[in-house]
């Protein structure tokens, strides 16, 4: 399992790099300037100049190259250029808040989707089944920005229950403030997934060994739950990786309904206002996140099928 | 017009809220403390000679005071109306060159800085007139010659140039606010967010989540008197459905408005107790015309622009904060031109027909098609796909490309456009939108070197830079004000560029604040130091 880590770890550094040189050549094509954006439209070109030289965008291409990787390698993002803050201070600040409403969203998807998702398998073709379906059907055409609004609007203006905006501070405010854009997230993500774990369950019904079970005289529920439902976590688990890893990318709405920090609003906030090396900040830690997420997944695949251990 | 996430959202939380408000809004805001939540993405700078951003100048206003100010809720249209804030007293050369400032003795800076005297002053303007700093307001600085202290309380400042409007424009702007000495050289570029002023509130936090923003609590030794309300918490807000609802909920007192058609009417729909303050003019919104560009380069075509462009209609789009503008200078700036100070033919009253004889006449009688772009931005957007149909119906068909804000200043500034467009808040300093849009010297250059001069006006039509010069040397008020008007009835005949409309500042307010004053001009912002909460 360490080797598999290790192994997985150093694969992930040749990709890493080609994000940075993909991210540092489409900050430099990227019509607008930073020094611009930060100064506003009646700079004056002395201000510019002075600016661009105090960030070193007058330096050689090559060089602002060298120094982006090193600076990204060491975590050494330097300031903002829009704000002045440390990024790495930004950097912590809304990490968290990413972190803990991708957790709370994945759980509360996960805790709904495979059970409907079994019973939707278990009763095909009946009522649960149709049930099922129709949410999944409303989870996949609601987009997670209206459905927020709505939940907004719903519990937190009309009946007050929720806070408006924010992201809370303690434990308990937090999770008052997380409440609501968790379960935005959470139940488009339960869509996707209780559809996946409905699939995944019939077609893992139909194998020889779940036959076998049943016919050794097997209870209907420990075929499904111990030798269908296993196996058919496979591709759910691959599935619910990929949710993941959309819902980290895709938070930003969400976010910026709910006012809450983030990494996804910092990052668009960053890229409105050119400000390199909080995008760069960005961007490096989405692609770890990436790389720790498909780690995680293969993980679980190895504890889930330890044949695929095997394997990797 | 196309309906995008944003629209859409808000669209649904105005159709949602305005069923559901009635029957739970909670007030969630303390009773000593004013919640106010701008559009912005967070605070970028405490540090006046540095900030850029609007929204960040309530802040800094609050924290420090200036010399001389205008009254509460409106700009000080003549010089007799200034009223004194840090100095009691001023005094202007008959040459409008020297212009001498009495400070208030025994203003104490906030948190033991000491009293504030001259040598404060003279730190706080050369600081902000120090090239190197990057405030958006550098202009208003290039006539300053020589600041100096005579003595402990008296400051004397030298222009290289007459200016009777120095007050109006320079010493009442956000950016001449005074700072302590001692306080900025200790912190360095720390100031930024731990800023030491004289001001009405004091500085307590700086939060980078923008959700928390800023906090500041009265200054009990204000000169002014103690704010009667004790804290005041700056937030940002930027989307904009978040920020109706949490002035809806009461989690917030005020919120800057959104300069888009149909948005205040949503909220009064809602809400119809609540308040709006629209600070006039607000910026001037112009369109400009590439006049290096064929077919902009004929003033007929010009003036078919002209005549094909509604602006009544447009001002009314965007009630109540748009008003219709003839010159340069808003009506209600010194020198503003109104209808009723033009002849006819500079009026240029919506006539489609005689849009399309000009055209004909330019030797486009079917019209022809062009493109152009304009920023994602609300109020640029709204205002030009307004103008892109006007235009169509007159046969000139706009391609129009919607690009982000920051492309699209950035590609203006490289003369890439043809109809650049521009808003922008101007104090009332008559010479200062024509100098800055018009003169030669700020002509825009493709390599991006140049200015927001994007019809190449004063070098393809030269003659704008003599009166902006004659204008400069004049002390006299009154005469420099003729020379204004008719370097702007000029521009009108030559068409460079189309003043669409002013745009002003919108504030909604909990009717539980009492602001003290009405809101009815001046910059984009204005003093809570009165404002009370019930």
């Amino acid at each position: 399992m360490g080797r598999t880590i290790a192994r997985r770890l150093v694969d992930a550094i040749p990709t890493l790099l080609l994000v940075l040189t993909l991210v540092f050549v489409a900050m430099r094509i990227l019509p607008g300037d930073p020094a611009l954006a930060v100064l506003g439209e009646h700079a004056t070109q002395a201000q510019l100049a002075e600016f661009r030289r105090k960030i070193g965008l007058d330096l050689p291409m090559w060089q602002q190259y060298l120094s982006f990787i090193v600076n990204s390698a060491t975590f050494n993002f330097g300031n903002s250029f829009a704000n002045n803050f440390s990024v790495s201070q930004l950097v912590r600040l809304n990490l968290p808040y990413t972190v803990e409403l991708t957790i709370a969203a994945t759980i509360i998807g996960t805790v709904i989707a495979i059970p409907v998702g079994v019973a939707s398998a278990v009763n095909r073709g009946k009522a649960i089944d149709s049930g099922s379906r129709v949410f999944s059907l409303i989870g996949y055409a609601v987009p997670d920005f209206f459905l927020g609004a709505v939940l907004l609007i719903v519990f937190a203006l009309n009946f007050g229950w929720f806070p408006i905006n924010g992201g809370g501070d303690g434990f308990a405010d937090r999770m008052w403030h997380l409440a609501l854009p968790a379960l935005a997230l959470g139940l488009i993500k339960a869509a996707f997934v209780s559809r996946l774990t409905r699939s995944s369950l019939l077609e893992v019904a139909r194998k020889d060994y779940v036959r076998t079970a049943r016919a050794k005289g097997a209870s209907e529920r420990r075929v499904i739950y111990l030798h269908a439902l296993r196996n058919a976590l496979l591709p759910v688990i691959t599935g619910l990786g990929l949710s993941i890893l959309s819902t980290l990318s895709g938070s930003v709405a969400i976010e910026l309904i709910f006012g809450r920090p983030g990494l996804g609003s910092m990052l668009v906030g960053a890229i409105e206002t050119r400000d390199y090396p909080v995008i760069q900040a960005g961007i490096v830690v989405f692609s770890l996140f990436v790389v720790l997420v498909n780690l995680a997944m293969d993980i679980i695949y190895t504890l889930v099928d330890p044949r695929v251990g095997d394997v990797a | 017009m196309a309906i995008t996430r944003r629209s859409f959202v808000a669209g649904t939380a105005t159709a949602v809220a305005a069923a559901g408000y009635a029957s739970g809004a909670s007030a969630q805001a303390g009773g000593d403390t004013i919640r106010i939540a701008f559009a912005a993405r967070g605070n970028r700078t405490l540090d006046p000679a540095a900030s850029i951003q609007g929204a960040d100048n309530w802040s800094i206003t609050h924290i420090h005071d200036v010399l001389v100010t205008s009254p509460p809720g409106r700009f000080a249209e003549k010089p007799s109306e200034f009223v004194p804030q840090l100095a009691k007293s001023w005094e202007m050369s008959p040459d409008a060159r020297t212009w001498t400032f009495q400070l208030r003795e025994g203003v104490q800076f906030h948190k033991g800085y000491g009293e504030m005297t001259s040598e404060d002053v003279v730190f706080s303007i050369d600081r902000a007139r120090d090239p190197k700093q990057g405030g958006g307001n550098r202009s208003l600085y290039e006539n300053i010659a020589e600041v100096k202290a005579n003595g402990k309380y008296t400051v004397v400042v030298t222009l290289r140039q007459p200016d009777p409007l120095f007050i109006g424009g320079t010493i009442q702007d956000y950016s001449c606010v005074i700072m302590s000495k001692k306080a900025t050289l200790e912190k360095g570029e720390n100031i930024g967010r731990d800023p030491i002023g004289t001001g009405a509130y004091e500085f307590v936090s700086l939060d980078p989540d923008p959700s928390k923003g800023i906090m500041m609590t009265a200054n009990p030794k204000w000169f002014g008197g103690a704010p009667p309300t004790k804290n005041l918490h700056v937030m940002y807000i930027l989307d904009t459905t978040a920020r109706t609802l949490a002035l809806l909920s009461g989690t917030v007192h005020m919120i800057e408005g959104v300069r888009a058609p149909g948005w205040t009417q949503s909220i009064q729909q809602k809400n119809p107790n609540m308040q709006f303050d629209v600070a006039a003019p607000g910026s001037l919104f112009t369109m400009h015309f590439n006049m290096s560009r064929k077919p902009l380069d004929d003033v007929r075509v010009r003036r078919a622009f002209a005549y094909a462009i509604d602006r009544d209609a447009i001002a009314k789009a965007m009630a109540p904060i748009s008003r219709r503008t003839w010159g340069l200078n808003a009506p209600s700036f010194p020198g503003g031109l109104t209808a009723d100070s033009l002849p006819p033919e500079l009026r240029y009253p919506f006539d489609p027909a005689k849009a399309k004889a000009l055209l004909a006449e330019a030797g486009f009688p079917n019209g022809f098609s062009m493109d152009a772009y304009t920023s994602q931005r609300e109020d640029y957007k709204s205002v030009m796909l307004i103008v892109q149909e006007l235009m169509r119906k007159v046969g000139v068909n706009i391609n129009l490309q919607v690009i982000d804000h920051t492309t699209f200043h950035a590609n203006n500034r490289k003369d890439m456009n043809t109809i650049p467009q521009n808003s922008s808040a101007y104090p009332p300093v008559p010479a200062l939108p024509l100098g800055d849009n018009l003169a030669k010297s700020s002509e825009v250059k493709p390599d991006g070197s140049g200015g927001t001069n994007y019809s190449h006006y004063g070098v393809l039509i030269p003659g704008i830079d003599e009166l902006l010069d004659q204008a400069g040397d004049e002390p006299d008020f009154e005469k420099r004000i003729a020379i204004i008007q008719k370097a702007e009835r000029k521009v009108l005949e030559d068409v460079p560029l189309i003043p669409i409309s002013t745009n002003g500042y919108l504030i909604v307010r909990d009717p539980k604040v009492k602001l003290g004053y009405e809101v009815k001009s001046g910059y984009a912002f204005w003093p809570l130091s009165k404002a009370t909460i019930s």
